[in-house]
This record gives structure tokens, C-alpha cells and sequence, in this order.
């Protein structure tokens, strides 16, 4: 193998940290175990006003990503929305996702997207483009099944899915199945964090719910608690660090995770890796490309007395969950950055021998 | 305060513009503001500076995840492009090879008429990006002389210890002659290696750095007969630096007009005296000729005669180096920060 001089290209979000700068920054540690020389390179990306989103875009596309300095870049991988309108012959695409608010959250009350003639044609500018940049890419890999079905359905681009595990694969254990069931998320509104809540309005059993995490929403989410008089059952922890979230995971009697059309979700995997079985819900995208009802988890219908009802099923009986949760450990120990590593590079390598070769 | 320091760099380079930016953000961490950096990859080709002006300026930070960014403080060519209402420069540099270095052997700009005209835009812009500003404070007063002379912008300077400053300690004065650099064209190695070719002590030249010029200069060095004195380590962070600081007899920095250097602070914590040159720019703030270090004309048998001095008058170069300390323990991050954001 000829190590390669790999860019990584991410969107950053100011003072937000979240999955996908996770993912990037294991990505580029994965290449260099690997042999490869990566290096993440970062735009701020700036969604409000509307109109700057263009001007992100168009800033990726001023900026020369074909050398550093005196040395040429090999390959730079593509991720986020709008990181794939940098300029390169050996351009990869591994899709975290488009600007979601103009795909498939516009209409729905998580986007800033409306049904104005001004946003339709904005989102359909917006599309276009994406449709005519990601086909510059010479490799088309997603990091989910939802991923890849979404932009086959607006972009109308074929690609293969590449699941990579969780960051905190190698310490994530099992343990007790406890009295508490556990969301680990972002406290922000697609999240859904508020539809976990009401279902702990309906559930019968002594179960808790404890709620790992921040985000913009955290007041907000505090209220509501509050006003349900579900103070004593329901807890915000705010943001955990790594030892107490793994410990959190393994004492757990099960997850529970309903977002909305999530693209990927670390959350199910690491569920799954500390023996966990997970609650989700029929529209929370990727989570469904592991959790499958009845065998290692349950896909409810996204309503609190459908929650509630398989909270209970779990409450009562905790070697249901161990037995679930059993087999939700090997769906997620298949998924390794061996086979990342190796498809991301292949595809750029395949076009470099073919431009050899001309 | 939420703050951004804004950074261009080229990818798998790390410099001490990199070292400046990541020090300012624990620093001001440490005083209780939220800090991040927005880092935009650089590429110095002619061709491609206007474009990445441009890039910049494509970027409103005011607010990040609907919520207000208070202020961004940009540090060099093209960062002060982005857009936001309070915007403070600590200046590291311009794009130099448009400015000073211009006319010199260190610049890709020549005289023809497309590249006289890009420089002049390169400097109108720049001034007009300055007129944005909130407040302008620069890395060195060789760095506000330079904004001052091209740009009429006057700022003050604010120096700030060098990151490597806790680790720093005194130890032996050994047998060699210490230089820390990237190994480029600018930082002038090539004059060091070749002035060991004229030390009539055993001293040796060790050489922690890595840059274009590595091969080069391990030629020259082996072409000079040198190759049993002059060892070059590679790229070195942290302790083993702190480590060959320690043990060295002195340090050599001759750089061609450098902005500030923190070479020239390093090894005066490290109690060692600082050998220069009378055009090395930012280490002439600091570096007094007898007092703690030598300045030498920018010629191999002059920094060879200072070499020889230190090794055989090792009383010497202990009292020049003391000296030095003293001077450089008076530069802390104490009201950097206030004076920094006003």
C-alpha cells in the first residue's frame, strides 16, 4: 500500500460538538493506524441567515485543496453539506448528510424551511447544486442506509453505505440491567427528547429515565419536566464525560432513542456494544438499520403510549432485556474501521491507477 | 465572551503561529471565555490568495447555532477577511512574500506588472479589512513597524511568553549549539551549517525542525565534511525540546527577518545565551550584542567567531544567558488577555 496524503474535510459548527466531529476526527486517526497521512481541514458553516448557507458553499469552493504547501494531497474526503463543493480530482464522498433543513425537513417543525415560493426555490437551488457537486465525486459511500436512500431519492446518486463503529467501541461493557433506562443525546428539538419524556408520563413500571446531554433546548426541556411532575423520574444530567457514560450504559436496564430520521445514530451501536437492548421509534431513520422488533430492542410507533408500553414490557421483565440486549451485541460487533478505511481508499486509488494508466 | 480565533494554516505543517493560536485559546479558556478555533486551510500560491481572501470573507460569524459569536480575533493573511462587527487583529503576519519580502530571494512575487498589481490589491484590501477592525495589536514591534510602513495602520505590540515557557528549565552548558526552526529557506539554516564549517572548537550543531529543505541541507552538511557535528533530529514538541534546550551551550537563530520569534524567549528560560544576526528582525527585541547573546553580521565566519567564543569562555556564556532569563521572565500572559480584548 502507498501511504496517501488524505484530507478530511469537515463543516464545523462553532462552540456545538456533536457525532459528526466525532466521526471525522476518528476517521483521520484510522488512516494514520493505518499508514496514511490525514489531516482534518474545517469551514465554519453558518445556516442563519438563510442565504449564508450559500456562501459556505461557495467558500469551500474558492479554497485550493489539491496541495499543502509544496505537497500535492492525494485524496480529500468529503462529509457534510456543503464540504463536498471543494475542488479535487480524487474527491471522495462519505455523506454524513446534505443540509437536512432543505431535504427532508422542510415542511416538518424542524426546519427554517417553508412552503414560500422563496424557500421552494431556494431549497430547489440548493438541491441542484448539491446534485451537480456530489456528482463530481469519484466514490459515492454514505455512513448510514438512510443517507444513501435520501440521496437517491433528491440527488438521484447510488451509493453504498458504510457503517463505522462507535468512538467508544473498545471500553463501552455490559453490567447490571438497572432501574433506569437511558437516552444519550443532543437536547436539541429533532432529537425528540420531549416525546421520551411524555411517554414517562404513561409507563407503569418504577423505571427512570435519565437524560445524558446538552444542548440549546436544555432550559426549555427543564420546564417541561418540571410541569409534568415527572422531577423525580425524569433526570437531566447535562453532558457526561466518557468514564461515566459507559458506566451509565452498562448499568442501564435499556436505551431509549426516538429522534426524528436520524441519519446514523452512535447511540444504538453503543447500546448494543454494552449489551443494551433499544427503544426507537418507526420514524427515526437509522436506528433502524440495527434495531429490529421483538429481537434486539422494539420499534414503536413515535407516540408516548407506545413508548411507555414497551418501557414496561422492559421494566418487568429484565432478562427480556438481557437476552435482547445479548443480541444486539452481535449486530454491532461486526461494524470495524478495517473495512472504512479500505473502501474510502480503494475507490480513490482506483481512480489514480486509472489516471496512471492514461 | 464567546470568541473565535481565527487561523489560516497549511495542512501538515505545524509552526508557531499554530503554537500562538492554541495558547491564546487556553488563555482565554483559563479566564473563564468560551474560545474555539476556525482554522481554513492555506495554500501561499500567487494564483490562489485573492480566492482564499475570498473564502474568507464568505464567512459571517456573528452567530454560530443561532447564537451570538462576540467577537473574532484574527491573526494573519487572510483571516481578518471573515465577517463580524467586532473584530480585534493580533497580527502574526501579512501575506509577507507580497510585503517585506518582496525584492528578496524569499519572495514569488517579482516586478512584472500582474504581480505589482496584485501585490498593491493584496495591501489595499488588507488596509480596508484593518479599517473593519475593533482594535489592531501585533505579535512583536517588528510586526507593527511592517502594518505601520505598508498598511499606515499604527498598533502596539503585545508579547506573550513562548508555549514551550512552563517546561523550560536551566541545565549544563554541553558541547553543542542548539537551532530550532522549520527547515525553509527563510529561517536560513544553510548559514548556520555553513559557519560550522568555520568553528575551530569541537562543538557540535544540533538542528530540531523538519521542512522542504530537509534533504538540502543534510547534503550540504554532508558536502561540508560536517556530518559527525551537525545532527538534525526532526520534528520535536514538548519535553525533548525543553530537554535540548537545557543542556545546550547556547542557541543560533538567524533567521531572515523573523516576525517575533519565540526561539529568541526560549532559550533565554533556558538560561542559554542567543547567537543572531543584525537582519533577523523580531529576536533583535530581545537579544542585546555582549549583554545576553551575540548579533553577528548575517555571515558564516561571523556567527562561527561568536560560537567559538561561547565554547571556550563557558563563564561567559553562563552571564549572557542569566541575562537573557531575567529579560525573558518579565514577558507573561498577565493582562495580555485584557489588553487584548480592551
Amino acid at each position: 500500500m502507498t501511504p496517501l496524503h488524505i484530507l478530511i474535510l469537515e463543516a464545523q459548527v462553532p462552540f456545538v460538538h456533536g457525532g459528526a466531529e466525532i466521526l471525522v476526527r476518528e476517521l483521520a486517526s484510522a488512516l494514520e493506524t493505518r499508514g496514511h497521512h490525514a489531516q482534518v481541514v474545517s469551514v465554519p458553516f453558518i445556516d442563519a441567515p438563510k442565504d449564508e448557507i450559500f456562501a459556505g458553499a461557495e467558500a469551500w469552493r474558492l479554497l485550493d485543496v489539491t496541495c499543502a504547501g509544496s505537497r500535492a494531497i492525494d485524496v480529500v474526503i468529503a462529509t457534510k453539506f456543503p464540504t463536498y463543493f471543494a475542488r479535487h480530482p480524487r474527491k471522495v464522498l462519505w455523506l454524513v448528510h446534505q443540509h437536512r433543513a432543505a431535504y427532508e425537513l422542510a415542511g416538518t417543525r424542524f426546519s427554517d424551511f417553508s412552503h414560500t415560493p422563496r424557500d421552494v426555490a431556494l431549497r430547489r437551488r440548493l438541491i441542484a447544486t448539491d446534485t451537480g457537486v456530489l456528482r463530481e465525486c469519484v466514490g459515492h459511500f454514505t455512513i448510514a442506509r438512510t443517507v444513501s436512500d435520501r440521496m437517491l431519492k433528491y440527488n438521484g446518486i447510488a451509493s453504498e453505505a458504510l457503517y463505522n463503529p462507535p468512538k467508544l467501541a473498545g471500553r463501552l461493557h455490559g453490567g447490571a440491567y438497572g432501574d433506569y433506562v437511558l437516552t444519550v443525546t443532543r437536547l436539541e428539538h429533532v432529537k425528540r427528547v420531549d416525546l421520551a419524556i411524555d411517554a414517562f408520563q404513561k409507563t407503569t413500571s418504577a423505571l427512570r429515565l435519565l437524560i445524558a446531554g446538552d444542548g440549546s433546548i436544555r432550559h426549555d426541556l427543564a420546564e417541561y419536566i418540571e410541569r409534568r411532575g415527572l422531577s423525580d423520574r425524569v433526570m437531566l444530567l447535562g453532558r457526561v464525560d466518557d468514564d461515566r457514560l459507559v458506566e451509565l450504559y452498562a448499568g442501564c436496564r435499556a436505551v431509549l432513542f426516538a429522534p426524528y430520521e436520524e441519519d446514523y445514530g452512535y447511540v444504538t451501536l453503543e447500546a448494543f456494544l454494552s449489551r443494551k437492548p433499544v427503544i426507537t421509534a418507526r420514524d427515526s431513520g437509522g436506528t433502524l438499520e440495527f434495531v429490529s422488533d421483538g429481537v434486539n430492542g422494539y420499534v414503536c410507533d413515535p407516540t408516548p403510549p407506545a413508548l411507555a408500553a414497551a418501557v414496561d414490557r422492559l421494566g418487568a421483565d429484565a432478562a427480556l432485556a438481557a437476552s435482547l440486549g445479548e443480541r444486539g451485541h452481535g449486530v454491532a460487533a461486526d461494524i470495524t474501521w478495517d473495512n472504512v478505511v479500505e473502501r474510502l481508499t480503494e475507490a480513490a486509488s482506483a481512480t489514480h491507477s486509472g489516471r496512471a494508466a492514461l | 465572551m464567546r470568541i473565535v480565533v481565527a487561523e489560516a494554516r497549511v495542512p501538515f505543517v505545524r509552526d508557531g503561529a499554530e503554537l500562538h493560536v492554541q495558547s491564546l485559546v487556553t488563555e482565554l479558556r483559563r479566564r473563564g471565555h468560551d474560545a474555539e478555533t476556525v482554522t481554513l486551510p492555506f495554500n501561499g500560491r500567487k494564483d490562489e490568495l485573492l480566492d482564499q481572501a475570498c473564502a474568507w470573507r464568505m464567512l459571517n460569524l456573528s452567530t454560530s447555532n443561532a447564537r451570538p459569536i462576540d467577537a473574532v480575533i484574527a491573526t494573519r493573511f487572510p483571516t481578518w477577511f471573515a465577517r463580524h462587527p467586532r473584530k480585534i487583529v493580533w497580527l502574526i503576519h501579512q501575506h509577507r512574500a507580497a510585503y517585506e519580502l518582496f525584492g528578496t530571494p524569499y519572495s514569488d512575487f517579482t516586478d512584472s506588472e500582474p504581480d505589482t498589481h496584485l501585490r498593491r490589491q493584496i495591501a489595499a484590501l488588507d488596509s480596508r479589512m484593518f479599517g473593519e477592525c475593533e482594535r489592531i495589536v501585533t505579535n512583536s514591534r517588528n510586526t507593527a513597524k511592517r502594518i505601520e510602513q505598508f498598511n499606515g495602520v499604527s498598533a502596539r505590540p503585545l508579547y506573550h511568553p513562548p508555549p514551550l515557557a512552563g517546561r523550560l528549565r536551566e541545565g549544563a552548558y554541553g558541547d553543542y549549539i542548539l537551532i530550532v526552526a522549520r527547515l525553509e529557506p527563510l529561517k536560513r539554516i544553510d548559514l548556520v551549517i555553513r559557519a560550522m564549517a568555520h568553528v575551530s572548537s569541537p562543538v557540535r550543531l544540533v538542528v530540531v525542525g523538519d521542512g522542504s529543505q530537509r534533504m538540502e541541507l543534510e547534503r550540504e552538511a554532508a558536502a561540508l565534511d560536517l556530518v559527525h557535528r551537525v545532527t538534525f533530529t526532526g520534528s520535536l514538541w514538548g519535553e525533548p525540546v525543553a530537554d535540548l534546550y537545557a543542556g545546550a551551550l547556547g542557541v543560533v537563530y538567524a533567521p531572515f527577518d523573523e516576525d517575533y520569534g519565540y526561539v529568541t524567549l526560549e532559550s533565554f528560560l533556558a538560561g542559554k545565551p542567543m547567537i543572531t544576526t543584525t537582519d533577523a528582525g523580531g529576536p533583535l527585541e530581545f537579544v542585546r550584542d555582549g549583554v545576553n547573546g551575540f548579533v553577528c553580521e548575517p555571515a558564516s565566519a561571523s556567527l562561527a567567531a561568536a560560537i567559538d567564543r561561547l565554547d571556550t569562555d563557558r563563564k561567559l556564556a553562563e552571564r549572557l544567558g542569566g541575562a537573557g532569563r531575567e529579560l525573558a521572565q518579565t514577558i507573561t500572559w498577565n493582562g495580555v488577555i485584557e489588553q487584548l480584548l480592551g
